[in-house]
């Protein structure tokens, strides 16, 4: 039964899809008011609503599929439970996708009809053959790859696995496709070194592969991709949550207990990446058109990114946390111990960066030469100095760290909300007095700069990739018993899921903000009322509700995959006894 | 009962801590280093997260529970979490929407005016303002107050930029200059009388009238690369100013923008020296 609603839901999908194709050829279309959220604001909940789904199910089986390799190669029951259950969540949500995606073009279109039928045909090919066709395809695999799950086992397994990367080749293949005309939207393609101006070359000479081949294409795809990743990532991390607070023997508390760990692993293993990759992106679309950066930065939209430094800098205490919790039930923990160089190295870095980038600025080579001698100093001191220190006073000072660089992170050159017109007399501004070290002077103004900032985020991820060493080295030398984790650690998971998505429906907005008053920006402007930035508080409840709303739904989503996994729950999964596991 | 004891003394001993870095970190934040009360907030309030962190850390074990209850835990976390993003985001200062849409309104306006359609609502659109401009104009005739005016002025214009510009009224090119350098946002890159973009992303223009002549101004304006301000190398070569006011202005626009900068004549300010590139 539920088979068949799910092909009516895809197909209504495309459905979808073809109306608005076949519609965007109509002369003229009119819009429609959309009661009580506006025009923009339904919009913005059905679009971000639906990458959510996408991000989950386009993120969701590139782990999977590692699982499921790792489990085949070490032939661990448990990565192959945990691969089939995450799937089984994916193809649920996936329907959830289509339906939102064709709610989406049809929102737009009735809307936005100008807009729509705009974009639609200048990007034609991609709305009307390749994105349809690889919806197909993924669709067709997707299921192929969840029913043919226990058909291809043992000798096939190896057949199944491709299936699995084939799903995620043509996964990736629909988010660039459909990445092109989003990242159209906020960087069109210039015509190279002046001669043809922009709303020219657009509508006469460009062609499709010009349009696509845009400056935040790229970026925008590498973001997403890593995004996707940690964003499945905590969410397996949730789902592993539920389940484990709904699990009524120790063997599945067990199971639950390390999925949740590996969530959180691959949650947090992907965030260490995001930082960069999201610099990446700032860094093109500034190289795109250099008001963009002040304009996030410091003008209209520096307080949505005061948020997402705050989101970011709870996202890594909660997940530091959960490592902390993981490790606090290993038994042995007190004898663990670390060279004390390395609790100096990480409490030096956010000063020492700080200044090694203000004086040599990304990308100068000494801004990449001088941090690694920084770092290997510390590495080969640390070969022969005997001093060290026991991971409870290591994870303190961690967290410690974790404060500070989020401290540093959040650190605005003044709390107004556009930065650059801040009041005259300075009550609302960074002083602009110094603090002197003896050996070095840092002025205050320079904690809201870039290379400050960087020197934070790096902060943030070395204390993580440390806190993971030692756990790892905990696991080596101590025995750890799965199911008895902290009852408080799946809390931290469902938090750092939620706060992944509001983050990421805080950034979309972010994306869209900076195309100001255009639809393409610096090409079409936005004539509705609505063409101007929403106040961070309305944002904040937009973001909430989308959040909510996508939560009831994925909570559902778990709720049917554990009613269905009942009766065939397998009995060989993780037992509940000690296991030396330095496996990953 | 043990564990629970022993949790009372993490937190009275840790809370205690925690106070104390809290009134060290304000009184160095305010009598020492001169910051802002709002950054002496912003340093009490990470004292007091880091606090509740290090509470978190040394917690013992909360003991499992499940069924009904564990659901009712669920939903009563994800509304405090839910409330508390809110609460975040609503305490941060706010960009009133009114101003941007004041702006915007004036950049967009003449687009709109030049579409086709555009044209046929403008008059639809005239037909009613001028009925209310009557009606405001008899309004205004009745009372003859001056503050009354000048409310009734402020209201037709809109919120205006969040700066000091004049209004512009009366058609006066240097103000209406004024407004376009507001509307297309220079000051993120450019400093005027010390206001402007906090980081050093272009020169300032304090003296840029006794700099440049207005056909030199127009030029730099249309084509960026056609001069470059002194010491800003690095800055031309990664083309920083961006090069789309030809297409975001109206002739009318710029030529009010270049009579505004034209009035920039300030020797006292250092701005840097243009050199003609192409
Ligand atoms: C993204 C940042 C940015 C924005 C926005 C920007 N500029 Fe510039 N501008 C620069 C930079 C950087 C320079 C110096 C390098 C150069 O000359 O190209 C510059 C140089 C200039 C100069 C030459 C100054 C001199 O001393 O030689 C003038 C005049 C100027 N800009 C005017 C404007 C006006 C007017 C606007 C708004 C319409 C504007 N700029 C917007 C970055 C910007
Ligand atoms: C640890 C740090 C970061 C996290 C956790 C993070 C997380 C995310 C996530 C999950 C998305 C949504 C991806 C998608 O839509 O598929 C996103 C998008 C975005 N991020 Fe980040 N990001 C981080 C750093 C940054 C930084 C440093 C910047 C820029 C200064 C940035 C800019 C953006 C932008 C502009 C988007 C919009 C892309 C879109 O949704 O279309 N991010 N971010």
């Amino acid at each position: 039964m539920r088979g068949v609603l799910k092909i009516v839901l895809v197909v209504a999908g495309l459905l979808f899809i073809g109306t608005a194709v076949a519609y965007a050829q109509l002369p003229e279309p009119r819009a429609h008011e959309f009661p009580y959220l506006g025009n923009r604001g339904a919009v913005w909940v059905v679009a971000q609503l639906h990458i959510l789904f996408a991000a989950f199910i386009l993120g969701a089986p590139i782990f999977v599929v590692v699982s499921e390799i790792l489990g085949w190669k070490n032939q661990d029951v448990r990565y192959e439970r945990l691969a089939k259950e995450v799937t089984k969540v994916t193809v649920i949500l996936y329907s959830m996708t289509a339906l939102t995606g064709g709610l989406f073009i049809f929102v737009l279109l009735a809307t936005y009809p100008q807009l729509t039928a705009w974009l639609i045909n200048h990007f034609f090919a991609v709305f009307a053959v390749m994105y349809p066709l690889l919806f197909i395809f993924e669709t067709i695999v997707l299921y192929l790859y969840w029913y043919t799950w226990d058909a291809l086992q043992g000798p096939k397994k190896l057949r199944h696995i491709m299936l699995g990367v084939l799903l995620n080749i043509i996964g990736l293949a629909t988010l660039i496709v459909i990445d092109g005309p989003t990242a159209f939207m906020n960087t069109p393609a210039k015509f190279a070194e002046g001669g043809m101006d922009l709303k020219t070359f657009i509508e006469t000479t460009a062609t499709l592969w010009d349009k696509m081949n845009n400056y935040s294409w790229w970026p925008l795809n590498i973001h997403r991709t890593v995004g996707n990743v940690v964003f499945g990532g905590f969410i397996t991390g949730l789902i592993g949550a539920y389940l484990y607070l709904a699990a009524k023997n120790d063997e599945d508390r067990a199971f639950y207990d390390w999925f949740g760990f590996v969530g959180n692993l691959i949650g947090v293993g992907a965030l260490l990446a995001l930082p960069f990759a999201g610099y990446l992106l700032a860094y093109e679309l500034c190289d795109y058109d250099a008001s963009i950066c002040p304009y996030m930065m410091a003008d209209q939209l520096s307080m949505f990114f005061e948020m997402q430094g705050a989101m970011v800098g709870l996202i890594f205490l909660g997940s530091n946390y959960y490592i902390w919790l993981s490790m606090k039930r290993i038994e042995g923990l007190e004898q663990i111990r670390m060279k004390t160089t390395t609790l100096v190295l990480m409490a030096s870095i956010p000063l020492v960066f700080m200044l090694i980038w203000t004086k040599f600025p990304i990308p100068d080579k000494f801004a990449f030469i001088l941090p690694a001698c920084w770092v290997a100093l510390f590495v080969i001191a640390g070969r022969f100095l005997k001093w060290t220190v026991g991971a409870q006073t290591l994870v303190k000072v961690a967290f410690l760290m974790v404060i500070i660089g989020n401290a540093i992170w959040m650190t605005p050159h003044a709390f107004v909300a556009t930065q650059a017109l801040a009041p005259d007399d300075g009550s609302l501004s960074l002083p602009h007095g110094e603090l002197s070290l003896g050996f070095v002077t840092i002025s205050w103004g320079d904690l809201a700069l870039m290379p400050a900032k960087n020197a934070a985020a790096f902060t943030l991820v070395f204390v993580t990739v440390v806190n993971y060493i030692l756990y790892n080295r905990a696991l080596r030398q101590g025995r750890i018993t799965w199911g008895t984790i902290d009852f408080a650690a799946q809390f931290v998971l469902v938090f750092l899921a939620f706060s992944a998505i509001w983050t990421m429906t805080l950034m979309g907005a972010v994306r869209e903000l900076t195309r100001k008053y255009f639809h393409v920006f610096n090409l079409l402007y936005d004539f509705t009322p609505e063409s101007y930035t929403p106040t961070l508080a309305y944002s904040s409840w937009v973001f909430t509700g989308v959040t909510v709303t996508f939560y009831i739904i994925v909570s559902f989503a778990i709720v049917l995959t554990l009613r269905t996994g009942k009766e065939k729950a397998p009995a060989e999964a993780a037992k509940g006894v000690p296991a030396v596991a330095g496996a990953e | 009962m043990e564990a629970q004891r022993s949790f009372i003394g993490v937190v009275v001993k840790r809370g205690f801590q925690g106070i104390v870095a809290a009134v060290v970190m304000w009184l160095a934040s305010r009598y020492l280093f001169h910051f802002p009360p709002v950054f002496q907030v912003m340093f009490v309030l990470y004292a007091l997260l880091g606090t509740g962190v290090f509470i978190l850390l040394d917690a013992p074990s909360l003991s499992p529970v499940s069924g009904i209850k564990a659901i009712a835990l669920l939903v009563g976390f994800y509304v405090v979490v839910s409330l508390v993003f809110i609460a975040g985001a609503s305490a941060l200062p706010q960009y009133d929407p009114m101003v941007e849409k004041g702006k915007i309104e004036k950049i967009v306006k003449p687009k709109l005016a030049a579409t086709e359609k555009g044209k046929i609502e403008e008059l639809l659109k005239r037909t009613k303002e001028l009925d209310a401009e009557s009606q405001a104009i008899l309004k205004r005739l009745e009372t003859l107050g001056g503050e009354k005016a000048k409310r009734i002025e402020a209201s037709i214009g809109g919120g205006a930029s969040a700066g000091a510009a004049p209004r512009a009224g009366g058609g006066n090119l240097v103000a209406l200059g004024k407004e376009q350098y507001e509307l297309q946002e220079c000051y993120n890159c450019h400093k005027i009388g010390g206001k402007g973009s906090v980081k050093k992303r272009g020169p300032v223009l304090d003296n840029i009238g006794n700099l440049m002549k207005t056909e030199e101004m127009k030029e730099k304006l249309l084509n960026p690369r056609a001069w470059m301000a002194e010491g800003f190398e690095k800055e031309y070569n990664k083309k920083l100013m961006p090069d789309k006011y030809k297409e975001l202005m109206s002739d009318q626009e710029i030529d009010a923008l270049v009579a505004y900068l034209s009035t920039l004549k300030d020797a006292s300010v250092q701005t840097p020296k243009p050199v003609k590139k192409l």
